[in-house]
């Protein structure tokens, strides 16, 4: 082989490209320009019409008039917005802390072979086929007033539940169950992707040494699953903000009286109910700069743990 | 698999008998705890079947109760002519069209962005990585006047082409796992006389298989759930998807349609995803502990 390799290397390569960096240029611009010309129209001129966007007036008629910082004063001066900021990080927190600390917690525990853990595994994966649509139509009915089964469970241990989405109090929570309920599968998935990657010899040896289960978790499978932890965070966090809309949008339409009005929503609101389409595309460059603020924090997380 | 063991310990010694069967005990009370976490964890969709074949009368009658007293079959080919064979048809158009184009725009994007050698490459893996974070309703206007501006809205390009072109996070998945793969095998292959095009037909796509399946599997399901585009991007109910036919469902209030009805028309939409899903579950696993992700 290295016969044949030889002469391709000595027989001077021709037209040698100027910067070896550069080398392969027209083959990727020829490559690429299928999936960048998509991602550009459908993509890329949306996401900065959304940016411009949020320094002009608009209704849909006519063409949008530019209002300068007008929007952005608008968004400091109106409650609702700061309502909905905060419950989108209520929202977030609540949401996340416990998708991830219970998907490694059932990561472990189902990270076993065996053919028959096979099958039984499947039933940690099906609320992640699950359409908002589909979840929507079963979760009314599980927290329906009157008949709903979980009042009538909640009865028979001699508790009276509360109107679970007309209650201003526990309508975020109630939300936040049906969040972590569909976004556990993603996060076990990602954790058990994780785990494959520790050997089973490593556990093995540390429960012959004596190692309790606390130990082995403490000792051994954390350090393994923690650089995939700010992944699981990032993926949740992306799903309890910028995902939140279906489920809000299903359920509770934002209310009752803006209890489970998030960022999103309001965007939405303000955008498609109003047709305030500047002021929504403000709300949505608040919601962007949360987004890139908490993700930055957990990159810098993340590099601050790789460095120790 | 244990009765083949047993034996064998028999003959050994007493006290390694009495060791290996606490562990034998431990492991079946461990495979007990996974089946009764995992029926809670699914217990709303087992809720869901089992309403499916309720008659209203029983779903509504208080105390609730878990289990039908008849099973109402009657329900499914109601939701069946509720929801339309047309949206089921277009569920699956809309899903095959949309992974199929960003599966090749993606293998090729990643293969582009993880191995070949151009200047801009940082910036538009940055680009890439960017759009992941702005969410779809923020950009649902501005898409529609784009669509628009085409003569797209209502037609089936309209509907998949601009999910389609979200090809950030396929491209990524695809970039983590190529640039992963030994530079020789490319540089092997260059040397002799192969294009790219040869390269990533011969040997990317085949050496991508599991990424493949765990990139299928999440945009086969994120496209068949999806709702808002498919809803502002068709005005006419021909080209309706199915949870556009499913969503007016959901509020109980104001359905003339029996609520067990909607039950059975969420089952149907939910089964096709349920039985990929278990299809497609254990090359998910090793196809996301072969990118590296994090």
């Amino acid at each position: 082989m290295t016969t044949v390799a030889t002469p391709a290397r000595i027989v001077p390569s021709p037209p040698k490209p100027a910067n070896p960096a550069n080398r392969d240029r027209w083959a990727a611009a020829i490559m690429i320009s299928p999936n960048l010309l998509l991602f550009t129209i459908f993509v890329g001129i949306p996401i900065i019409g959304a940016i411009l966007l949020s320094f002009c007036h608009w209704n849909l008629t006519g063409l949008p008039a530019w209002a300068g910082l007008a929007n952005y004063s608008e968004l400091m001066h109106d409650p609702t917005a700061k309502t909905a900021l905060v419950n989108t990080i209520l929202f977030a927190l609540f949401g996340v802390a416990p998708t991830v600390v219970l998907g490694l917690l059932i990561a472990v525990l189902i990270n076993v072979p065996g053919r028959v853990v096979n099958v039984f595994r499947t039933l940690y994966y099906v609320p992640a086929v699950v359409s908002f649509a589909a979840s929507a139509v079963l979760w009314q009915w599980i927290y329906h007033p009157s008949t709903g089964i979980l009042d009538f469970f909640l009865s028979k241990v001699g508790v009276s539940g509360p109107q679970w989405l007309s209650d201003s109090s526990v309508a975020l929570p109630a939300l936040d169950v049906i969040g972590i309920w569909m976004s556990l599968p993603v996060s076990v998935l990602l954790y058990m992707a994780a785990l494959q990657r520790i050997p089973e010899s490593t556990l093995e040896a540390a429960t012959l040494d004596g190692c309790g289960p606390v130990r082995r978790m403490v000792n051994i499978v954390w350090p393994g699953v923690r650089p995939m932890t700010i992944l699981v965070a990032i993926v949740a966090f992306l799903a309890f903000t910028n995902g939140s809309f279906d489920l809000v949008n299903i359920m509770t339409q934002g209310g009752p009286v803006n209890a489970t009005t998030t960022l999103i929503y309001y965007t939405y609101y303000q955008s498609i109910d109003n047709l305030n389409l500047g002021y929504g595309a403000a709300l949505t460059v608040l919601q962007l700069l949360l987004i890139i603020v908490v993700i930055a924090g957990a990159r810098g997380l993340q590099l601050l743990g790789a460095r120790r | 698999m244990t009765a083949a063991r047993m034996p064998r310990v028999a003959t050994a010694a007493a006290a390694p008998r009495r060791k290996t069967s606490r562990k034998v005990i431990r492991r079946r009370l461990r495979v007990l705890a996974i089946l009764l976490v995992g029926l809670v964890l699914a217990a709303p969709l087992l809720y869901l079947l089992s309403a499916s074949l309720m008659n209203d009368a029983q779903l509504t009658r208080y105390p609730p109760s878990v289990f039908p007293s008849q099973l109402h079959f009657g329900n499914y080919s109601a939701a069946f002519d509720y929801l339309k064979a047309r949206s089921i048809l277009n569920s699956l158009i809309f899903t095959v069209g949309v992974v199929g184009v960003q599966w090749m725009l993606c293998v090729s994007g990643g293969l582009v962005v993880a191995k070949m050698r151009f200047r801009t490459r940082n910036l538009l893996t940055g680009a890439f990585g960017i759009s992941l974070f702005v969410p779809a309703i923020s950009t649902l206007i501005p898409t529609f006047v784009v669509a628009d501006k085409l003569h797209l809205i209502n037609t089936y390009p309209g509907l998949i082409l601009p999910i389609a072109a979200q090809t950030g996070f396929g491209t990524l998945i695809f970039r983590q796992f190529i640039v992963n793969l030994p530079d020789a095998l490319i540089e092997a292959a260059r040397l002799d006389g192969a294009g790219w095009w040869i390269i990533l037909r011969r040997i990317i796509i085949p050496l991508c298989r599991p990424a493949s399946g765990a990139y299928i599997a999440i945009s086969t399901l994120t496209a068949w759930n999806m709702y808002v585009w498919p809803l502002v991007a068709t005005t006419n109910g021909s080209l309706a998807v199915l949870t556009l036919a499913l969503a007016p469902l959901a509020s109980s209030q104001y359905s003339t349609v029996p609520q067990t009805v909607g039950m059975a028309a969420a089952v149907i939409t939910t089964v096709p995803m349920l039985i990929a899903f278990i299809v497609a579950q254990r090359a998910f696993v090793r196809g996301l502990a072969g990118t590296g992700l994090e």
